[in-house]
């Protein structure tokens, strides 16, 4: 069991670093051939799970459940009432979903996710994070300079839009819903789903080109 | 605790690398998996984190993020008694065990699945706080497994939202199974930052009660 003692987990990671080698990837490789001696996992399980987030699971999903609450408004109002029940009709519920919790932009207001204490994501519905969503520099400075880090990403927003920065402190998880761009009238939820990115989920993109990317 | 994950308002990171990827390598990915797939017993999602945070400062700011997760497995695992010391730093086993069924990917969607899990509870104490009203932060350092951000501390807010009771991470990081009522709390960009970029930008958090005092 978990000593659950701070002082002690807090020196095996100093020994770990003063004995293990510099290169991450011989940790790793480390880490692998310990566990599966041990019986505790395959390493075909390994690459099933990698497949599973390289072909199943990403941005996609989450597009999708952004062109239906487009398109559809009684999924609307059940997205913006309880995402994570919502999300279960496409049964892409999942790892961090259950408290989800969608935030809509609208032409005045403008949203902006952020973990700045771990990297928490709606991995489930957006698949692994990009490197930049879990890097120091992004969590340090999405709740400080918000506007710095959009023009960062190309994003200039007007002095009238308000900026909102959800920082992800519990086990809630933030999904930010795009507005939907002028020009895809009568689209089908499979057009629209197609033009939705995912940094528009994430907020550091704010208007989708009407056109797939 | 004052550690090294708590990254709101530090400064000098420099500019974003808006275009990463988000793996640079395949071991990345191998780490993902295998933080996802083996865990030992007893672990919390609370001390998980924590144990990140106990990570030497300097190393912690400087590694690639799955290299702090292949750490943070090897030491809680080793903390716990699954796997000592000398089986981390040789990537051997001292005994070999029968190997495990294998997972399909259709197996790992379905333990994808049920990753949904809920931290909402009931507590027979009613909430302190309503939508509307006007709360100020714990000024101090809190000890452990706090999720009250530095840059929060000792601010005044407002509370947007009521999610019942969750379960609360500083008793998860020691083990305990137990809940306060979780708010969601606005605050301004003027009253968290003296040079703030536009005052009536808001930063929003999910805070619980133990954090908050009436204002």
């Amino acid at each position: 069991m978990p000593s659950f003692d701070t002082r002690k987990i807090g020196e095996i990671h100093r020994q770990l670093h003063t004995h293990l080698p510099s290169d991450p990837a011989l940790r790793v490789k480390a880490l692998e051939s310990l566990v599966v001696e041990k019986g505790l996992v395959t390493q075909e399980s390994i690459d099933n799970w990698i497949e599973l987030y390289s072909e199943r699971i990403g941005p996609k999903r989450g597009a999708e459940v952004v062109a239906r609450a487009w398109s559809d408004p009684d999924f609307h109002a059940r997205l913006i009432a309880d995402a994570g029940q919502a999300v279960k009709d496409f049964g892409y519920e999942g790892h961090a979903t259950e408290h989800l919790k969608a935030v809509e932009n609208t032409p005045d207001t403008h949203n902006l996710v952020v973990c700045t204490l771990c990297s928490c994501y709606p991995f489930s519905l957006l698949g692994m994070s990009p490197i930049w969503y879990r890097s120091s520099a992004y969590r340090a400075r999405a709740v400080k300079e918000p506007r710095k880090v959009l023009a960062e990403f190309g994003v200039t927003l007007p002095e009238d839009v308000t900026v909102r920065v959800w920082d992800s402190t519990a086990e809630l998880r933030y999904l930010v819903v795009p507005e939907r761009p002028k020009g895809t009238e009568g689209w089908s939820p499979e057009q629209l789903a197609a033009i939705v990115t995912r940094d528009s989920m994430i907020g550091t993109m704010r208007d989708l080109p009407p056109e797939p990317a | 605790m004052d550690g090294p994950q708590d990254l709101g308002g530090k400064e000098s990171f420099g500019a974003i690398e808006v275009d990463s990827p988000a793996y640079r390598e395949d071991w990345e990915r191998r780490q993902w998996a295998l933080s996802k797939l083996v865990a030992p017993p007893g672990l919390t999602i609370d001390w998980f984190r924590h144990a990140l945070e106990t990570m030497p400062p300097g190393v912690y700011l400087s590694v690639p993020y799955f290299q702090k997760w292949n750490a943070n497995d090897m030491a809680l695992a080793i903390d716990a008694g699954f796997y000592t010391m000398d089986e981390c730093l040789s990537g051997h086993a001292s005994e070999k065990g029968k190997p495990p069924d294998t997972l399909s990917v259709d197996d790992c969607e379905d333990l994808q699945r049920r990753m949904n899990r809920s931290f909402a509870t009931v507590i027979e104490e009613p909430p302190e706080f309503q939508v509307g009203d006007t709360i100020r932060t714990d000024p101090r350092p809190r000890p452990g497994h706090t999720r009250l951000p530095a840059y929060a501390r000792g601010a005044t807010g407002r509370v947007i939202a009521h999610h019942g009771a969750h379960l609360y991470p500083e008793a998860g990081a020691k083990g305990d199974h137990i809940a306060h009522h979780l708010y969601t709390v606005e605050f301004c960009a003027s009253d968290l930052w003296s040079d703030c970029e536009a005052s009536d930008d808001k930063i929003c958090l999910d805070l619980w009660e133990p954090y908050l005092a009436s204002a």
